[in-house]
């Protein structure tokens, strides 16, 4: 069934875009730009009414969804793409999907479904299978051709997270998964409707398959919505403009982005090689498995080099990179893709003029069968692709930001840590059993400090540039819960000259639910190691960790009408355990589900992005709205910045001692100088550790399969500790 | 666009209004800003050697009598700008409880079984110049190698005189201390 009928098919297409910028360079061969330069102020309307169609569009599925992801924190996003699926331009929103979707109408094109499927005006297309392009299994992508008569002259994507996708984990991100199967539910790029409307098998499947059927069924409503809101806009501007210039300008905006993006790198950058390296963990060896391969402990180390190549481009390798596994922790290098998408938005391309080109100066090396691109993908889950991907961008941007420091553009250097909480699944207030999955801890947590000032304090998520807790009484009109908590936490702080953003806490309750559990939201893949990201002398934030307190008194507390003191206080000294009677428990990470009653406390302690130089260069007077404020403590003024205050009480003011400060500053100098070894001295001693392998099995593990992936990794580790040829772990 | 060395300067000390901030943030930038950074870096120093390009906030590449240093802004030289410069630093490793908690306290507290904060001070004034959070055993991280011949000739058109071969030379220095133990 052929039924657009244009001279070329759409693979035709996809090839000849490819040759043609193997063969200049350019995207799609495209040597100038015939449209900007002919007339610059109409090739910018032409932009601008493309962009403004993108984000009425997201407003308009904001309007329809039902979903607190959706309205209170606008977890989504939509983009329009040529006929080979190259995204044009994209809204606001999680952008790490645009590069993605793109890729899903490739795979599309590639697998023939123009001959074999039928691509028509009208249809509705629809995929949450990340091992064909995508993050999450949670994020669904809503595909729409866009016909101008019989020609297919684009598409548009809209992608929302869903709040259930009928994983059987909770929810959605499942982390204890270790079968593809128990994901949820698969989409595969399957066409869901035609004529602008869902078809009602598909309907039925969803409604006998998810838990919370409702939410999901809506979101497609608001996302086709959306979709066929920015189609009718773009007809109408091919109507305006002419095809042929929608045509070549729309490619030409693709190109237009690569020069620019190749001039800002020159611009902002400086050549060379930049490296970190993180590491994820997940811990199931001890925990009840469905397939036995899967009942170990894991640790995969995850290097990441960027070297900023003379001609500008970006070379980004993971080289090092440990083995896959059966746990939800896998990745694929689609995946790896939108890390680096939304990256690039967020630290570089932040003008409203994100596309393709963005990415077309940047080549990947995510190497095959690492936990970030496994070749046995079909096999595996891959409900926390997140958990590595974002780790590993995390620590991205501290490259890339160096990068920046030393061009002098100290303001664009900015880092991220990712949100920790719980999700559960269980029955709502409403008797209706489903999924939780609370994302407005993605607005609890406080970004790593900027090059010319301290982080942002709550708010700083990598994946949107958008990232709010939204309204919680909205939250508990989904969720069988009620939030009892919530306060910024001084000791979540990474310290610095400029510290990171602080941090928020949380306590919550389960609250008229027949039956609830729950298990760990993995943000990201830190669990005991902490991140690498703080730069410059700055430290990197303490840990986070979820908490329970169970078999509490709080029913009798309240029903006595006696205070709740629900404080967190001191990470050494926790408070609210002195007020609230009840069995406490300190997770790492809760893996396997664990039920949860009404009175029982959910407690998520919040790490922070990384500090930016050595603490005792920090601006004495920089400390005294932080205090007032609640962003630190005199402890921590003393102790980490060796800046002695007072508060006077008259005036209620805090004062800092300038004599002692300076006293204190120069004796922590001395005794830095009087603890610290030389690092030859310290060599000798690690190495002769790693000869006798005295190290943690867990983390000889993972060197070993680090040197089992990469010879490279191998010979630099052996070279480093002047190991012999032979040296395994 | 062009901003003043004193912006710059209060820019990079934090002094800087946030309402100027944000306008450097969000303008187009400035083409100028690397030679005005080097030489508020130079005038931020007491010493001759001319600064190449920053390594961090207290150390620098310095060319150094033809060759190419790295250099602490006290003055104490770290050697070879190609060979890791925390080769040369003094390290301190918090790898328990007691000296993990004095910077992250009860819960806050990564599992030193696994985990290590390394700090690297200057030998010459006690800079805390990197924190570095890393499973135990790995091999310290050497971040930032730039191709300053490259960036000098091909990106600012004004090639160095004493040209160098851009290359990783920690590892020589490793070997040979291999070769001492």
């Amino acid at each position: 069934m052929v039924l657009r009928k244009s001279p070329q098919t759409l693979k035709e297409m996809v090839d000849a875009s490819q040759r043609a910028y193997d063969e200049t360079g350019c995207y799609a061969g495209i040597m100038d730009l015939e449209a900007k330069e002919s007339d610059p102020l109409k090739y910018e309307l032409f932009h601008s009414r493309i962009l403004s169609s993108l984000i009425s569009g997201r407003e308009t599925t904001r309007m329809i969804s039902a979903s607190p992801f959706v309205r209170e924190v606008a977890e989504l996003c939509i983009g329009i793409y040529t006929p080979e699926g190259d995204n044009i331009a994209q809204s606001t929103g999680i952008q790490v999907h645009i590069a993605t979707m793109g890729e899903v109408i490739k795979w599309m094109i590639n697998n023939e479904y123009e001959t074999k499927v039928g691509i028509a005006d009208g249809d509705l297309f629809c995929s949450n299978d990340n091992s064909i392009a995508g993050l999450h299994p949670a994020d669904v992508y809503d595909i729409l051709p866009i016909f101008w008569k019989d020609e297919l002259v684009a598409w548009v994507c809209t992608v929302i997270m869903e709040i259930d996708i009928g994983s059987v984990n909770p929810p959605c991100m499942a982390v204890p998964n270790v079968e593809r199967a128990t994901d949820g539910i698969r989409i595969c790029a399957e066409k869901i409707g035609s004529r602008d409307e869902i078809r009602r098998d598909f309907e039925i499947r969803i409604e006998r398959t998810i838990g919370m059927y409702q939410t999901f069924l809506l979101d497609r409503k608001g996302a086709v919505a959306a979709n066929i809101r920015v189609r009718e806009e773009t007809k109408n501007l091919i109507g305006e403009f002419g095809l042929d210039y929608f045509r070549q300008t729309t490619r030409e905006l693709i190109e237009d982005e690569r020069r620019t993006q190749l001039a800002r790198i020159k611009q902002r950058m400086v050549p060379g090689r930049y490296r970190n390296v993180t590491a994820v963990e997940l811990y199931l060896k001890d925990q009840p498995v469905s397939w036995l391969p899967g009942k170990v402990d894991t640790v995969r180390l995850m290097p990441v080099e960027m070297t900023v190549e003379p001609s500008g481009t970006l070379s980004i390798d993971f080289d090092g990179t440990g083995e896959w596994g059966w746990h939800s922790m896998n990745a694929t290098e689609s995946g790896v893709r939108g890390g680096l998408s939304i990256g690039l938005v967020q630290s570089m391309c932040y003008d409203g003029r994100a596309n393709l080109g963005s990415l077309l100066p940047c080549q990947l090396n995510v190497p095959i069968d690492t936990v970030l691109n496994p070749s046995r993908v079909l096999e595996l889950p891959t409900a926390n692709i997140w958990t590595s991907t974002i780790q590993v961008f995390n620590h991205w941007l501290t490259l890339i930001g160096s990068a920046f420091y030393l061009r002098g553009y100290r303001e664009e250097v900015f880092g991220f840590r990712t949100s920790f909480g719980f999700q559960a699944s269980g029955y709502n207030q409403h008797g209706m059993k489903g999924a939780f999955l609370p994302v407005a801890i993605a607005g609890y947590i406080g970004g790593c400090a900027r090059g010319v000032a301290d982080g942002v304090d709550m708010g700083a998520a990598y994946y949107t540039p958008e990232p709010d807790i939204g309204n919680f009484e909205v939250w508990e009109m989904f969720f069988p819960n009620l939030d009892l908590y919530r306060r910024i936490d001084p000791f979540s702080v990474g310290h610095g000259r400029f510290r990171s953003g602080a941090s928020m806490n949380g306590i919550w309750t389960p609250h008229l639910s027949q039956f609830l559990m729950v298990s760990s939201a993995m943000g990201g893949g830190a669990v005991r190691l902490l991140d690498n990201t703080a730069l410059f002398g700055g430290y990197p934030s303490g840990r986070g960790c979820t908490m329970s307190l169970s078999q509490t008194n709080i029913k009798e507390t309240v029903e006595a009408g006696n205070p709740l003191v629900l404080d967190i206080g001191h990470p050494a000294h926790l408070e609210f355990p002195k007020h609230v009677e009840g069995q406490l428990t300190v997770h790492d990470k809760i893996v396997i589900p664990a039920e949860v009653h009404e009175g029982d406390l959910l407690i998520t302690i919040t790490p922070s992005g990384s500090g930016l130089g050595d603490p005792l260069d920090r601006r004495p007077e920089s400390v005294l709205p932080d205090l007032e404020n609640g962003f630190t403590t005199e402890e921590i003024t003393r102790s980490i910045y060796g800046i002695e205050v007072e508060f006077n009480e008259p005036t209620e003011k805090w004062e800092i001692d300038e004599m002692t400060t300076t006293i204190n500053r120069e004796d922590k100098r001395k005794q830095r100088l009087a603890r610290g070894v030389p690092m030859r001295q310290w060599w000798g001693n690690a190495r002769q550790r790693i000869m006798e392998k005295e190290i943690d099995p867990l983390l000889k593990d993972m060197y070993q399969s680090s040197m089992k992936m990469s010879a490279n990794y191998t010979q630099e580790y052996r070279d480093f500790w002047a190991l012999p040829d032979e040296f395994v772990f | 666009m062009s901003y003043s060395k004193e912006d710059l300067r209060d820019l990079y000390n934090g002094t800087l209004p946030w309402g100027q901030v944000k306008e450097i943030m969000s303008n187009p930038k400035d083409d100028d800003r690397f030679d005005k950074y080097i030489e508020i870096l130079q005038e931020s120093v007491l010493w001759e050697e001319r600064i190449l390009m920053p390594l961090g906030e207290h150390i620098f590449v310095v060319e150094k009598d033809g060759e190419r240093i790295t250099k602490c802004d006290c003055g104490h030289e770290f050697g070879d700008w190609r060979q890791n410069w925390k080769l040369n630093a003094l390290i301190y490793v918090r790898d328990d409880r007691v000296k993990l908690e004095e910077i992250y306290p009860g819960i806050r507290c990564p599992d030193p079984d696994i985990c290590e904060v390394r700090e690297y001070y200057c030998p010459g004034c006690g800079a805390l110049l990197k924190v570095e959070s890393v499973p135990v055993g790995h091999p310290p991280l050497f971040e930032i190698l730039p191709d300053i011949d490259v960036f000098y000739r091909e990106w600012l058109g004004t090639p160095l005189k004493h040209e160098k071969e851009f290359k990783d030379r920690t590892y020589e220095v490793t070997r040979e201390w291999g070769k001492e133990t």
